[in-house]
């Protein structure tokens, strides 16, 4: 065997991929030749310096949020609408006239308040919030300190739960303000964080993922074992996460992969 | 999203460019639920999508785009890269990861396409000979003597750079 001959062997051992028949063939060659035992070392430090520079490459969150928010691929999913016309529909298709017509004598206004209802998720209704903050129409009250606006907003709800508490200094955004706001009956604090560059609003309520918005871009962090549901309205970007029992929701008007991102770093894992 | 990660970075080397690579693995899942119908449960997902990605790569991409052309192999000789890697594969690596890696995304980029995807499969992907033939529709020894050639052209590629470094 010639040294030109060994080295798709050479290769294939490399890979862990040398047929039996070519195995003693090799090893004659290899015990005679040096040239081809460190050709053998060297290939397989090259692999294995490929292997590490493609496992430092990772899909960036952009790519996620991009893939999970294609209808294509997550088609946006109205469940509450869904499990309704699950419910409403289980007979035969004869008998749907006649039902339907039952239904809007004696539901018509409470299914209206009901659609109404759902088509303004909490959570996005807690959002025009941040219009009124832009437009600095929030009766906001303004203590002095981080400590003083997260004893405030938990007073406010009977020590209930306490707002978030994040910390967001290293991008130069300080606790200014808090205020509660009530929704659909649910209170929900709001601890606002400004900057030179722009604003977080930090949402804290009681609830479930229930309370995400139907078409929010939803992925699974593996690390911290948590869903993010990214959605937006009227420009404000929004991600949704819950921690036990309680709902944060971060808005801001930074693009949605970086707000994702912060969101993420600061979400205690479950 | 699973074997997002995997996507990407194959997506990533074979396009050399980040907007088209987002483009390719958005592409691939669309193609991918469009036909999840052909996926037969117990096979190798990963492969199944990278082969999706691979084709559609070659649709859209390299559709009159001609292979670059191949590097003189002439010289069969070891080389530095060879002897450095061989001689100091501990530290010597460790102290020049990063550029390292610099360099070997360099290297493949300048690799043929025929050439560099089944180092991105076999190498990165850790995909065996049989799969990354499945994924490029070629005989299992086509693979293996482009990886053979490839990993021959990469290392020839990266001997410039042995040599400064590693001399001093």
């Amino acid at each position: 065997m010639t040294c030109g001959e060994a080295q798709e062997l050479i290769t294939a051992v490399v890979d862990g991929e040398l047929l039996e028949a070519e195995r003693a063939l090799l090893e004659t060659h290899l015990h005679a030749c040096a040239d081809c035992r460190t050709a053998l070392a060297a290939e397989q430090a090259l692999k294995q310096a490929i292997h590490g520079t493609g496992a430092l490459l990772r899909a960036p969150d952009a790519l996620r949020v991009r893939i999970l928010s294609d209808p294509r691929i997550f088609p946006a999913q109205r469940r509450s609408a869904r499990r309704w016309r699950d419910y409403l529909w289980p007979m035969p298709p004869a008998l749907r006239p006649a039902l339907a017509v039952a239904l809007l004598l004696a539901l018509a206004l409470p299914a209206y308040y009901f659609i109404d209802y759902r088509r303004e998720p909490v959570a996005v209704a807690a959002l025009e919030s941040y219009d009124f903050f832009v437009q600095e129409k929030l009766p906001v009250s303004r203590p002095a300190s981080a400590d003083e606006i997260a004893a405030l907003l938990t007073r406010a709800v009977g020590g209930r739960f306490r707002p978030m508490g994040y910390d967001f200094s290293a991008m130069d955004l300080r606790p200014v303000a808090g205020l509660v706001r009530e929704i659909q009956g649910r209170k929900i604090l709001v601890a606002i964080y400004q900057g030179p560059h722009g604003a977080i609003l930090c949402y804290t309520f009681l609830g479930s993922e229930d309370d995400a918005p139907p078409n929010a871009a939803k992925f699974f962090d593996s690390e911290k074992k948590l869903n993010f549901y990214a959605f937006s309205r009227g420009g404000v970007n929004a991600v949704f996460h819950r921690e036990g029992d309680v709902i944060c929701i971060l808005a801001s008007q930074m693009p949605m992969e970086e707000l994702l991102t912060l969101t993420r770093s600061k979400a205690r894992a479950s | 999203m699973t074997h997002l990660d995997h996507l990407y970075r194959f997506a990533s080397h074979l396009t050399k460019d980040q907007e088209q690579a987002h483009d390719l693995v958005q592409e691939t899942f669309v193609r991918a639920i469009a036909a999840h119908e052909q996926f037969i449960p117990g096979t190798n997902l990963k492969a199944w999508l990278a082969r999706i990605l691979f084709n559609f790569f070659v649709d859209h991409y390299q559709k009159n785009k001609r292979w670059a052309p191949l590097e003189d192999a002439s010289n069969e000789g070891n080389d530095d890269w060879n002897r450095a890697a061989a001689e100091n594969p501990g530290p010597e690596s460790q102290l020049l990861g990063k550029e390292l890696g610099t360099q070997i995304k360099d290297g493949l980029a300048a690799l043929p396409e025929e050439f560099r995807t089944p180092l991105l499969l076999v190498d990165m992907g850790d995909f065996s000979y049989e799969e990354a033939a499945a994924i490029m529709s070629c005989p299992v020894g086509t693979i293996r003597s482009r990886l053979s050639r490839g990993r021959k052209l990469l290392a020839r590629r990266l001997k410039a750079y042995v040599k400064g470094p590693a001399a001093k």
